[in-house]
Protein backbone atom coordinates (compact mmCIF):
# COMPACT_ATOMS: atom_id res chain seq x y z
CA UNK A 1 0.00 0.00 0.00
CA UNK A 2 2.97 2.45 -0.51
CA UNK A 3 2.09 3.14 -3.78
CA UNK A 4 -0.96 5.83 -3.04
CA UNK A 5 1.51 7.55 -0.50
CA UNK A 6 4.12 7.62 -3.03
CA UNK A 7 1.91 9.26 -5.42
CA UNK A 8 0.48 11.74 -3.04
CA UNK A 9 4.33 12.78 -2.00
CA UNK A 10 5.36 13.48 -5.87
CA UNK A 11 2.69 15.34 -6.99
CA UNK A 12 1.40 14.94 -10.60
CA UNK A 13 5.02 13.94 -11.02
CA UNK A 14 5.71 10.12 -11.20
CA UNK A 15 1.99 9.63 -11.15
CA UNK A 16 1.48 7.51 -14.37
CA UNK A 17 3.98 5.39 -12.84
CA UNK A 18 2.60 4.17 -10.53
CA UNK A 19 1.56 0.53 -11.33
CA UNK A 20 -1.92 0.90 -9.11
CA UNK A 21 -3.83 3.38 -11.96
CA UNK A 22 -6.75 4.22 -10.89
CA UNK A 23 -8.92 5.20 -14.56
CA UNK A 24 -11.78 6.90 -14.21
CA UNK A 25 -14.90 5.94 -16.40
CA UNK A 26 -15.93 9.54 -16.59
CA UNK A 27 -14.32 12.60 -18.29
CA UNK A 28 -13.43 15.59 -16.01
CA UNK A 29 -12.90 19.20 -17.45
CA UNK A 30 -11.07 21.70 -15.21
CA UNK A 31 -12.67 24.27 -13.08
CA UNK A 32 -14.83 26.84 -14.28
CA UNK A 33 -16.76 28.41 -11.33
CA UNK A 34 -15.25 27.86 -7.83
CA UNK A 35 -18.27 26.85 -5.54
CA UNK A 36 -21.93 26.95 -6.30
CA UNK A 37 -24.66 24.82 -5.64
CA UNK A 38 -24.33 21.16 -5.60
CA UNK A 39 -20.36 20.99 -4.97
CA UNK A 40 -18.98 19.01 -2.93
CA UNK A 41 -16.75 20.30 0.09
CA UNK A 42 -14.51 19.02 1.99
CA UNK A 43 -14.89 20.46 5.80
CA UNK A 44 -11.67 21.00 7.43
CA UNK A 45 -12.05 21.70 10.93
CA UNK A 46 -12.43 19.15 13.75
CA UNK A 47 -16.51 19.55 14.27
CA UNK A 48 -17.76 16.60 14.80
CA UNK A 49 -20.38 17.24 12.52
CA UNK A 50 -17.82 17.82 9.63
CA UNK A 51 -15.91 14.58 10.69
CA UNK A 52 -18.36 11.95 11.09
CA UNK A 53 -18.40 9.45 7.99
CA UNK A 54 -21.76 9.71 6.38
CA UNK A 55 -22.87 7.90 3.08
CA UNK A 56 -22.78 11.22 1.53
CA UNK A 57 -20.43 14.33 0.89
CA UNK A 58 -21.33 17.20 2.28
CA UNK A 59 -22.85 20.02 -0.04
CA UNK A 60 -23.16 23.37 -0.91
CA UNK A 61 -27.06 24.01 -1.20
CA UNK A 62 -26.93 27.92 -1.08
CA UNK A 63 -23.90 30.36 -1.47
CA UNK A 64 -24.48 34.15 -0.08
CA UNK A 65 -23.31 36.01 -2.69
CA UNK A 66 -24.93 37.95 -5.60
CA UNK A 67 -24.05 35.91 -8.55
CA UNK A 68 -24.46 31.77 -7.14
CA UNK A 69 -20.38 31.88 -7.13
CA UNK A 70 -18.29 31.22 -4.29
CA UNK A 71 -14.73 32.45 -3.75
CA UNK A 72 -12.53 32.03 -0.61
CA UNK A 73 -14.32 34.33 1.88
CA UNK A 74 -17.89 33.64 1.31
CA UNK A 75 -20.42 31.91 2.99
CA UNK A 76 -22.45 29.32 1.52
CA UNK A 77 -24.95 26.16 3.47
CA UNK A 78 -24.44 22.98 3.54
CA UNK A 79 -26.55 19.72 3.57
CA UNK A 80 -24.41 17.54 5.99
CA UNK A 81 -25.93 14.53 7.59
CA UNK A 82 -29.17 15.33 6.80
CA UNK A 83 -29.14 18.65 8.37
CA UNK A 84 -28.82 22.32 7.18
CA UNK A 85 -25.51 24.26 8.23
CA UNK A 86 -24.04 27.42 7.16
CA UNK A 87 -19.74 27.55 6.10
CA UNK A 88 -17.41 29.50 4.98
CA UNK A 89 -15.00 28.88 1.96
CA UNK A 90 -11.33 29.09 2.65
CA UNK A 91 -10.15 27.80 -0.39
CA UNK A 92 -11.23 26.81 -3.70
CA UNK A 93 -9.60 24.41 -6.61
CA UNK A 94 -10.27 27.38 -9.01
CA UNK A 95 -7.41 29.52 -10.20
CA UNK A 96 -7.99 33.22 -8.28
CA UNK A 97 -5.85 35.77 -8.28
CA UNK A 98 -2.12 35.57 -9.60
CA UNK A 99 -0.21 35.38 -6.29
CA UNK A 100 -2.88 33.81 -4.17
CA UNK A 101 -3.08 30.09 -3.40
CA UNK A 102 -4.92 27.47 -5.06
CA UNK A 103 -6.41 24.58 -3.72
CA UNK A 104 -6.36 20.81 -4.68
CA UNK A 105 -9.64 20.67 -2.57
CA UNK A 106 -12.80 22.81 -2.19
CA UNK A 107 -12.44 23.74 1.34
CA UNK A 108 -14.76 24.96 3.71
CA UNK A 109 -15.27 25.60 7.82
CA UNK A 110 -18.61 25.19 9.44
CA UNK A 111 -19.35 28.09 11.16
CA UNK A 112 -22.80 28.78 13.19
CA UNK A 113 -26.18 31.43 12.58
CA UNK A 114 -23.44 34.31 15.00
CA UNK A 115 -20.19 33.14 12.95
CA UNK A 116 -18.99 31.30 15.55
CA UNK A 117 -16.89 28.36 14.34
CA UNK A 118 -18.19 25.20 15.13
CA UNK A 119 -14.84 23.53 15.19
CA UNK A 120 -12.21 24.49 17.28
CA UNK A 121 -8.79 23.79 15.22
CA UNK A 122 -8.07 24.10 11.51
CA UNK A 123 -5.44 21.61 10.92
CA UNK A 124 -5.68 22.89 6.58
CA UNK A 125 -3.27 25.76 5.95
CA UNK A 126 -5.64 28.73 5.26
CA UNK A 127 -4.83 31.94 3.02
CA UNK A 128 -3.71 34.99 4.61
CA UNK A 129 -5.67 37.30 2.47
CA UNK A 130 -8.83 36.30 3.96
CA UNK A 131 -7.21 39.01 6.27
CA UNK A 132 -8.27 41.62 3.95
CA UNK A 133 -11.67 40.88 2.92
CA UNK A 134 -14.41 42.59 4.16
CA UNK A 135 -16.32 40.17 7.24
CA UNK A 136 -16.26 38.76 10.16
CA UNK A 137 -12.88 36.61 9.33
CA UNK A 138 -10.83 37.04 12.90
CA UNK A 139 -12.39 33.82 14.54
CA UNK A 140 -11.22 31.62 11.67
CA UNK A 141 -7.96 33.00 11.64
CA UNK A 142 -7.80 32.71 15.08
CA UNK A 143 -8.51 28.65 15.19
CA UNK A 144 -6.01 28.26 12.05
CA UNK A 145 -2.44 26.44 12.60
CA UNK A 146 -0.73 27.31 9.23
CA UNK A 147 -1.37 30.19 7.28
CA UNK A 148 -0.43 29.97 3.39
CA UNK B 1 -18.65 72.29 38.86
CA UNK B 2 -15.66 73.42 39.35
CA UNK B 3 -16.19 72.81 43.08
CA UNK B 4 -17.06 69.18 42.18
CA UNK B 5 -13.78 68.59 39.77
CA UNK B 6 -11.88 69.96 42.51
CA UNK B 7 -13.31 68.04 45.49
CA UNK B 8 -13.15 64.91 43.17
CA UNK B 9 -9.36 65.49 41.93
CA UNK B 10 -8.39 66.03 45.77
CA UNK B 11 -9.10 62.85 46.65
CA UNK B 12 -7.36 61.39 43.88
CA UNK B 13 -4.23 63.45 44.20
CA UNK B 14 -3.75 62.67 47.78
CA UNK B 15 -4.31 58.59 46.90
CA UNK B 16 -2.12 58.91 44.57
CA UNK B 17 0.67 60.64 46.49
CA UNK B 18 0.36 57.88 48.92
CA UNK B 19 1.25 55.30 47.06
CA UNK B 20 5.18 54.96 46.31
CA UNK B 21 7.35 55.39 43.41
CA UNK B 22 5.00 57.00 41.43
CA UNK B 23 8.13 60.29 41.08
CA UNK B 24 9.87 57.61 38.54
CA UNK B 25 7.44 57.51 36.38
CA UNK B 26 7.50 61.42 35.42
CA UNK B 27 8.90 59.39 32.10
CA UNK B 28 5.12 58.01 31.11
CA UNK B 29 3.30 61.80 32.35
CA UNK B 30 5.47 63.18 30.10
CA UNK B 31 4.46 61.04 26.99
CA UNK B 32 0.64 61.12 28.22
CA UNK B 33 0.18 64.96 29.31
CA UNK B 34 0.43 65.96 26.18
CA UNK B 35 -3.15 65.12 25.41
CA UNK B 36 -4.89 67.57 24.05
CA UNK B 37 -7.81 69.76 25.74
CA UNK B 38 -10.51 67.81 23.67
CA UNK B 39 -9.59 64.76 25.17
CA UNK B 40 -11.90 65.60 27.80
CA UNK B 41 -15.37 64.34 25.97
CA UNK B 42 -13.97 60.81 26.15
CA UNK B 43 -12.83 61.15 29.56
CA UNK B 44 -16.45 62.50 30.83
CA UNK B 45 -18.26 58.58 31.33
CA UNK B 46 -15.14 57.37 33.11
CA UNK B 47 -16.16 56.64 36.46
CA UNK B 48 -13.80 58.31 38.82
CA UNK B 49 -13.16 55.81 41.68
CA UNK B 50 -11.82 57.08 44.75
CA UNK B 51 -9.79 53.52 44.85
CA UNK B 52 -6.89 54.90 42.36
CA UNK B 53 -4.85 52.03 41.85
CA UNK B 54 -3.53 51.79 38.21
CA UNK B 55 -1.58 54.93 36.74
CA UNK B 56 -3.58 55.48 33.38
CA UNK B 57 -6.54 55.97 35.69
CA UNK B 58 -4.65 59.24 36.63
CA UNK B 59 -3.78 60.06 33.28
CA UNK B 60 -7.43 60.76 32.26
CA UNK B 61 -8.28 63.06 35.24
CA UNK B 62 -4.75 64.86 34.57
CA UNK B 63 -5.79 65.84 31.30
CA UNK B 64 -9.21 66.68 32.53
CA UNK B 65 -8.15 68.84 35.02
CA UNK B 66 -5.14 69.86 34.00
CA UNK B 67 -6.64 72.76 31.75
CA UNK B 68 -6.05 75.81 34.17
CA UNK B 69 -3.12 76.82 35.83
CA UNK B 70 -4.88 78.80 38.45
CA UNK B 71 -6.81 75.78 39.27
CA UNK B 72 -3.67 74.04 39.96
CA UNK B 73 -1.62 76.46 41.86
CA UNK B 74 -4.80 75.82 44.78
CA UNK B 75 -4.10 72.26 44.75
CA UNK B 76 -0.68 72.77 45.12
CA UNK B 77 -1.20 75.13 48.28
CA UNK B 78 -3.61 72.67 49.93
CA UNK B 79 -1.52 69.33 49.70
CA UNK B 80 0.88 68.87 52.57
CA UNK B 81 3.69 67.26 51.33
CA UNK B 82 6.98 67.60 50.72
CA UNK B 83 8.49 69.72 48.23
CA UNK B 84 8.97 67.02 45.74
CA UNK B 85 5.37 66.47 44.85
CA UNK B 86 4.40 70.12 44.29
CA UNK B 87 7.73 70.26 42.13
CA UNK B 88 5.94 66.79 40.38
CA UNK B 89 2.49 69.15 39.68
CA UNK B 90 4.37 72.00 38.69
CA UNK B 91 6.55 70.21 36.22
CA UNK B 92 3.08 68.28 34.88
CA UNK B 93 1.21 71.55 34.39
CA UNK B 94 4.09 73.59 32.57
CA UNK B 95 3.69 70.35 30.50
CA UNK B 96 -0.17 70.58 29.86
CA UNK B 97 0.61 74.53 29.23
CA UNK B 98 3.16 74.20 26.57
CA UNK B 99 1.34 71.60 24.74
CA UNK B 100 -1.98 72.69 24.97
CA UNK B 101 -0.98 75.49 23.15
CA UNK B 102 -0.31 73.58 19.99
CA UNK B 103 -3.25 72.57 19.86
CA UNK B 104 -2.92 72.01 16.15
CA UNK B 105 -1.11 69.05 16.44
CA UNK B 106 -2.98 65.96 17.37
CA UNK B 107 -1.57 63.91 20.41
CA UNK B 108 1.44 62.28 19.61
CA UNK B 109 0.63 58.94 21.11
CA UNK B 110 -0.19 56.38 18.56
CA UNK B 111 -2.58 53.41 19.48
CA UNK B 112 0.59 50.90 21.07
CA UNK B 113 -0.07 47.74 22.59
CA UNK B 114 0.67 49.78 26.17
CA UNK B 115 -2.47 51.64 25.22
CA UNK B 116 -4.73 48.89 24.51
CA UNK B 117 -3.63 46.95 28.03
CA UNK B 118 -3.71 49.78 30.11
CA UNK B 119 -7.31 50.53 28.74
CA UNK B 120 -8.37 46.65 29.19
CA UNK B 121 -6.82 47.19 32.94
CA UNK B 122 -8.86 50.39 32.81
CA UNK B 123 -12.23 48.92 32.14
CA UNK B 124 -11.69 45.96 35.04
CA UNK B 125 -11.07 42.83 32.32
CA UNK B 126 -10.59 39.26 32.99
CA UNK B 127 -7.51 37.71 32.56
CA UNK B 128 -5.76 39.75 29.94
CA UNK B 129 -3.30 37.63 27.74
CA UNK B 130 -1.09 39.40 25.62
CA UNK B 131 1.02 36.89 22.93
CA UNK B 132 3.85 38.03 21.02
CA UNK B 133 3.29 35.80 17.63
CA UNK B 134 6.68 35.17 15.81
CA UNK B 135 7.81 36.67 12.79
CA UNK B 136 7.18 33.22 10.59
CA UNK B 137 3.71 33.31 11.01
CA UNK B 138 2.61 36.35 8.52
CA UNK B 139 -0.66 36.90 10.33
CA UNK B 140 0.02 39.93 13.17
CA UNK B 141 2.43 40.49 16.03
CA UNK B 142 0.81 40.82 18.96
CA UNK B 143 -2.30 38.47 19.56
CA UNK B 144 -4.52 39.69 23.06
CA UNK B 145 -7.12 37.58 24.58
CA UNK B 146 -9.68 38.89 27.39
CA UNK B 147 -12.10 38.14 28.89
CA UNK B 148 -15.30 39.41 30.20
CA UNK B 149 -17.69 39.48 33.04
CA UNK B 150 -20.78 39.53 30.83
CA UNK B 151 -21.72 39.81 27.35
CA UNK B 152 -22.67 43.39 28.23
CA UNK B 153 -19.05 43.67 29.48
CA UNK B 154 -17.62 41.98 26.59
CA UNK B 155 -19.34 44.71 24.11
CA UNK B 156 -18.72 47.73 26.24
CA UNK B 157 -14.87 47.24 26.20
CA UNK B 158 -14.36 46.58 22.82
CA UNK B 159 -16.45 49.76 22.39
CA UNK B 160 -14.45 51.71 24.28
CA UNK B 161 -11.22 50.01 22.95
CA UNK B 162 -12.93 51.47 19.42
CA UNK B 163 -13.44 55.02 20.62
CA UNK B 164 -9.76 55.27 21.48
CA UNK B 165 -8.23 53.74 18.23
CA UNK B 166 -10.41 56.25 16.50
CA UNK B 167 -9.24 59.10 18.18
CA UNK B 168 -5.56 58.12 18.27
CA UNK B 169 -5.23 57.11 14.88
CA UNK B 170 -3.29 59.09 12.24
CA UNK B 171 -5.24 59.53 8.76
CA UNK B 172 -3.28 57.37 7.23
CA UNK B 173 -4.65 54.41 9.27
CA UNK B 174 -7.37 51.78 8.33
CA UNK B 175 -10.40 51.87 9.49
CA UNK B 176 -11.42 49.17 12.52
CA UNK B 177 -14.53 47.96 12.97
CA UNK B 178 -15.76 44.85 15.52
CA UNK B 179 -15.84 41.83 13.85
CA UNK B 180 -18.51 39.00 15.43
CA UNK B 181 -20.94 41.81 17.05
CA UNK B 182 -24.14 39.44 16.64
CA UNK B 183 -22.20 37.20 18.84
CA UNK B 184 -22.48 37.89 22.46
CA UNK B 185 -19.94 35.51 23.71
CA UNK B 186 -16.91 36.22 21.31
CA UNK B 187 -16.28 39.65 19.55
CA UNK B 188 -12.55 40.65 18.06
CA UNK B 189 -10.67 43.76 16.75
CA UNK B 190 -8.18 43.44 14.30
CA UNK B 191 -5.97 46.34 14.27
CA UNK B 192 -3.05 45.87 11.86
CA UNK B 193 -0.10 44.72 14.29
CA UNK B 194 -2.33 43.61 16.92
CA UNK B 195 -5.82 41.34 17.14
CA UNK B 196 -7.60 41.26 20.11
CA UNK B 197 -10.41 38.74 21.27
CA UNK B 198 -12.98 39.27 23.56
CA UNK B 199 -14.70 36.51 24.93
CA UNK B 200 -16.40 34.91 27.86
CA UNK B 201 -14.89 32.59 30.36
CA UNK B 202 -16.86 29.16 28.99
CA UNK B 203 -16.24 30.29 25.58
CA UNK B 204 -12.26 31.00 26.51
CA UNK B 205 -11.92 27.22 28.04
CA UNK B 206 -13.72 25.55 24.58
CA UNK B 207 -11.37 27.23 22.33
CA UNK B 208 -8.70 27.99 24.00
CA UNK B 209 -6.68 29.93 21.68
CA UNK B 210 -3.67 30.57 23.97
CA UNK B 211 -2.58 27.27 23.99
CA UNK B 212 -2.97 27.52 20.20
CA UNK B 213 -0.88 30.22 19.99
CA UNK B 214 1.71 29.33 22.18
CA UNK B 215 2.41 25.94 21.96
CA UNK B 216 2.19 26.93 17.65
CA UNK B 217 2.17 22.83 16.32
CA UNK B 218 2.24 21.42 20.02
CA UNK B 219 -1.15 22.34 20.64
CA UNK B 220 -3.38 19.22 22.63
CA UNK B 221 -6.69 19.84 20.04
CA UNK B 222 -4.18 19.64 16.95
CA UNK B 223 -2.05 16.82 17.70
CA UNK B 224 -6.00 14.83 19.01
CA UNK B 225 -7.06 15.46 15.40
CA UNK B 226 -6.62 12.20 13.61
CA UNK B 227 -4.37 12.86 10.47
CA UNK B 228 -5.68 13.00 7.43
CA UNK B 229 -4.54 10.40 4.67
CA UNK B 230 -5.84 10.60 0.60
CA UNK B 231 -8.25 7.51 0.12
CA UNK B 232 -7.12 4.99 -1.92
CA UNK B 233 -8.79 5.77 -4.84
CA UNK B 234 -8.07 9.16 -5.38
CA UNK B 235 -7.37 10.91 -8.73
CA UNK B 236 -5.41 14.21 -9.49
CA UNK B 237 -7.86 16.22 -11.61
CA UNK B 238 -6.71 18.02 -14.96
CA UNK B 239 -3.76 19.89 -14.34
CA UNK B 240 -4.65 23.52 -14.61
CA UNK B 241 -2.78 26.20 -16.03
CA UNK B 242 -2.95 29.65 -16.51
Amino acid sequence: MAFPLLSKSLTGLLVESSSIIHRRTFSVSAVAAAIQKMTRVRVVDNSSLGNTPYHRPPRVIHVYTKNGVGKVGDKVLLAIKGQKKKALIVGHKMPGERMSPRFDSNNVVLIEDNGNPTGTRIKVPIPTHLRKVEGDYAKVLAIASSFV
Amino acid sequence: MNMNMLSRSKKLVSSVFKSSGLLEQTGVFRSISSIPKSRDSLCLPRRFTSSLSSCPHWHHVSARHLDTKRFYSEMCSESSDSKSSTGLFQEVSHEMDCDSSSLSQRSSETFTLDVLVSLLRQENAVDICVIKVPEQIKYTENFIVVSGVSPRHLRAMALYAIKVYKFLKKDGARNVKIQGKDAEDWMCIDFGNMVVHFMLPETREVYELEKLWTLRMYDEQLMSMPTETLPEDFIYDVEVTK
